[in-house]
């Protein structure tokens, strides 16, 4: 993407904010706090991430977490999110305690007796360890790789702003966190939304999964993470879905590699979707990568 | 992405696209009203069955894509008496990923067709809406799967159900409330276009599982594991209770998927379209076209609110004796076999 087409980018982020602050998936459509987050972590500094982040503080829940959107007043796993654009603007109110703790508390139910015993009846329907906890995409549910990630870089980022002695906790989640995200890798190095292996048949990785594994895994050997690293390469060569390319971007900047070629086959017009707008934004030099960077954090 | 189609689409300027219609495509069409009077008066219409009348169900051969699609989906609706003039339809396709070299999702020249025919009859609204359940790109599969190029003003009609606005809706299952996207919410008529394919977890996958698609993943994320915590079959019950009296089916089983489905299975040309407003009906008629004992299958066996039974079945267009192409399962669901 060229200077323009990012500033064209942002451009279109700062149109499509809704009059509370937020804004939707979709131009028109209601706010809602995914990509919120994500607009307000790529126009960083801006006048209009200042309008989303107020709305990010009203929808604070009392019991922590925050709400998914205006209608849904519960909270999944974008709390994990709002730690690390809280983090961004380095706010920490008690909005951002009680959502630390509410993230924190909020663990896969593979964890559960029940969970375990039928894991053990019917091992050869999924193939996992089911003793690695990871987050949910909502609470009482099972882990799954996408909001491990989220979790474990909102974790990282919380650990080096200094929290880390107040709430000794983080660290323990972070560590089996990474160790569910390895033993959900699949045999082709990557990832997909969380299981290897169904009925004893082997599932493939995704791209954008992949990315976000890896970003979530910052900060351990590289060696052991070469094989991923490799495969995130292959696919940002390959892959031509918006979403993959964005967060391949901002998982390989990350890691160091600065020099990514352009797109196999541009996309005919630029994408109405925000969240992948604002996503397309993170992932270019300067562009906001750095806010999901753990490990030596910028 | 699927090869050429024997209809091409057109893009007038007016906006107002369309599947380009052969002329034969409109007597079916045309014989709707007719064919409604004709299946009311007809013997399989009196008060029989578990709920005191027998669920028509259409089956219509079509040997490949490039057969009258149009046609034929006219064809089975006008069997099956349905009436959508004036009524808001919104199109489920079943779009799950995309991989060449097998036939995953719902043919996109299905969907074209049933556009067009849906249009015709004289709906004031045909939309589609998909939330796909692991993939959260759904613009690129959309586009993967032939989709945009292939159905007539694509992008004007389609919602991305996972992230749609949603409502509440009190009492499903064991939470108070569930959400669901608007634009499913609003529709008047809800088209399960449905593959005809095995399913690892549920044995089969039709027009009754094709719902778990309406599960907005904003809110439930990708799977929709609360979906798998509630229980496979009290989900796809729970969604038929909800949306099923608004519902009519199209399963696609011209090349169904046997073995591991709904992804990793093989295709297996059977030629059919299945139709009807009875969703347990459809699914069930399905099922023993696959070769497979519909009573056999939980969420069908559990099912209360349609008919399972061949007696219960009003069959109209081809037999199922004639359409029977046993489809392969895995090891885990032999029981599901017919014999």
């Amino acid at each position: 993407m060229s200077a323009s087409a990012l500033s064209s980018r942002r451009d279109f982020l700062r149109q499509t904010q809704n009059a509370d602050g937020g804004w939707g998936y979709f131009p028109g459509k209601w706010s809602w706090l995914e990509p919120t987050l994500y607009a307000i972590l790529a126009l960083h500094g801006d006048p209009a991430a200042d309008r989303g982040f107020q709305l990010v503080q009203r929808w604070a829940l009392p019991q922590g977490g925050w709400r998914t959107s205006a209608e849904v007043a519960e909270s999944n796993w974008t709390s994990a999110l709002c730690l690390t654009v809280y983090c961004a603007r380095n706010v920490k109110d008690q909005a951002f305690e009680l959502g630390l703790r509410s993230v924190l508390g909020t663990v896969g139910m593979e964890g559960s007796f029940l969970f375990q015993l039928g894991h053990l009846l019917h091992r050869d329907l999924v193939d996992f360890d089911s003793s690695l906890q990871g987050w949910p995409w909502r609470p009482q549910n099972a882990s799954w790789v996408e909001p491990t990630a989220h979790s474990v870089v909102a974790l990282k980022r919380v650990e080096a702003s200094g929290l880390k002695e107040r709430l000794p906790g983080i660290r323990a989640r972070i560590d089996a966190a990474e160790r569910m995200l390895l033993d959900r890798r699949c045999t082709d190095g990557g990832w997909n939304y969380g299981n290897t292996r169904v009925r004893g048949v082997t599932l493939p990785s995704y791209p954008e999964t992949t990315a976000l594994a890896l970003l979530g895994l910052q900060g351990h050997p590289k060696a052991q993470l070469k094989p991923s690293l490799d495969l995130a390469q292959h696919y940002w060569r390959q892959a031509k879905s918006p979403l993959a390319r964005a967060w391949l971007a901002i998982s390989l900047r990350n890691f160091g590699f600065s020099r990514l070629e352009s797109a196999p086959q541009d996309p005919p017009k630029p994408s109405q979707d925000i969240l992948i707008a604002a996503l397309q934004c993170l992932g270019e030099p300067g562009g906001g990568h750095a806010f999901l960077k753990t490990g030596s954090v910028a | 992405m699927p090869g050429g189609t024997g209809r091409r689409p057109c893009f007038p300027e007016n906006g107002k696209c369309g599947v380009k219609l052969k002329r034969r495509d409109l007597i079916p069409l045309a014989g709707v009203g007719a064919a409604s009077v004709y299946a009311a008066l007809q013997p399989g219409a009196k008060p029989r069955g578990r709920f005191g009348i027998r669920s028509p169900v259409a089956v219509v051969k079509a040997a490949n894509y490039e057969a009258d699609l149009t046609g034929q989906i006219a064809r089975g609706i006008a069997e099956c008496g349905l009436n959508v003039r004036g009524k808001r339809v919104l199109l489920k396709p079943n779009l799950v990923e995309f991989d060449s070299a097998t036939c995953i999702n719902t043919d996109a020249r299905v969907v074209a067709a049933a556009v067009e025919v849906f249009e015709r009859l004289g709906a004031s609204e045909v939309s589609i809406g998909e939330g796909p359940g692991h993939r959260r790109d759904t613009w690129d599969l959309t586009e993967l799967a032939g989709y945009r190029s292939i159905i007539p003003d694509f992008d004007r009609r389609f919602t991305d159900l996972n992230r749609d606005d949603v409502t509440p809706v009190k009492s499903f299952l064991n939470a108070d409330s569930f959400y669901f996207p608007a634009t499913v919410l609003r529709a008047d008529l809800i088209v399960s276009l449905a593959k005809m394919k095995t399913h690892h977890w549920a044995g089969a996958t039709l027009s009754m599982k094709n719902f778990f698609g309406v599960v907005p993943g904003s809110v439930y994320g990708w799977p929709k594991n609360q979906l798998h915590f509630y229980g496979i079959d009290e989900s796809i019950l729970a969604l038929h209770r909800v949306f099923g009296s608004k519902s009519f089916a199209i399963v696609d089983g011209i090349v169904g998927m046997e073995g591991n489905g709904p992804i990793q299975g093989n295709p297996k040309p059977v030629g059919v379209l299945v139709m009807g407003s009875d969703l347990v009906a459809v699914d069930s008629t399905c099922c023993r076209i696959m070769g497979l004992v519909p009573e056999n299958i939980s969420y069908i066996s559990r099912s209360t609110s349609g008919n399972i039974s061949e007696d219960d079945i009003d069959m109209r267009g081809e037999s199922v004796a004639d359409t029977t192409t046993s489809f392969k399962v895995l090891p885990a669901f032999q029981n599901l076999l017919v014999g």
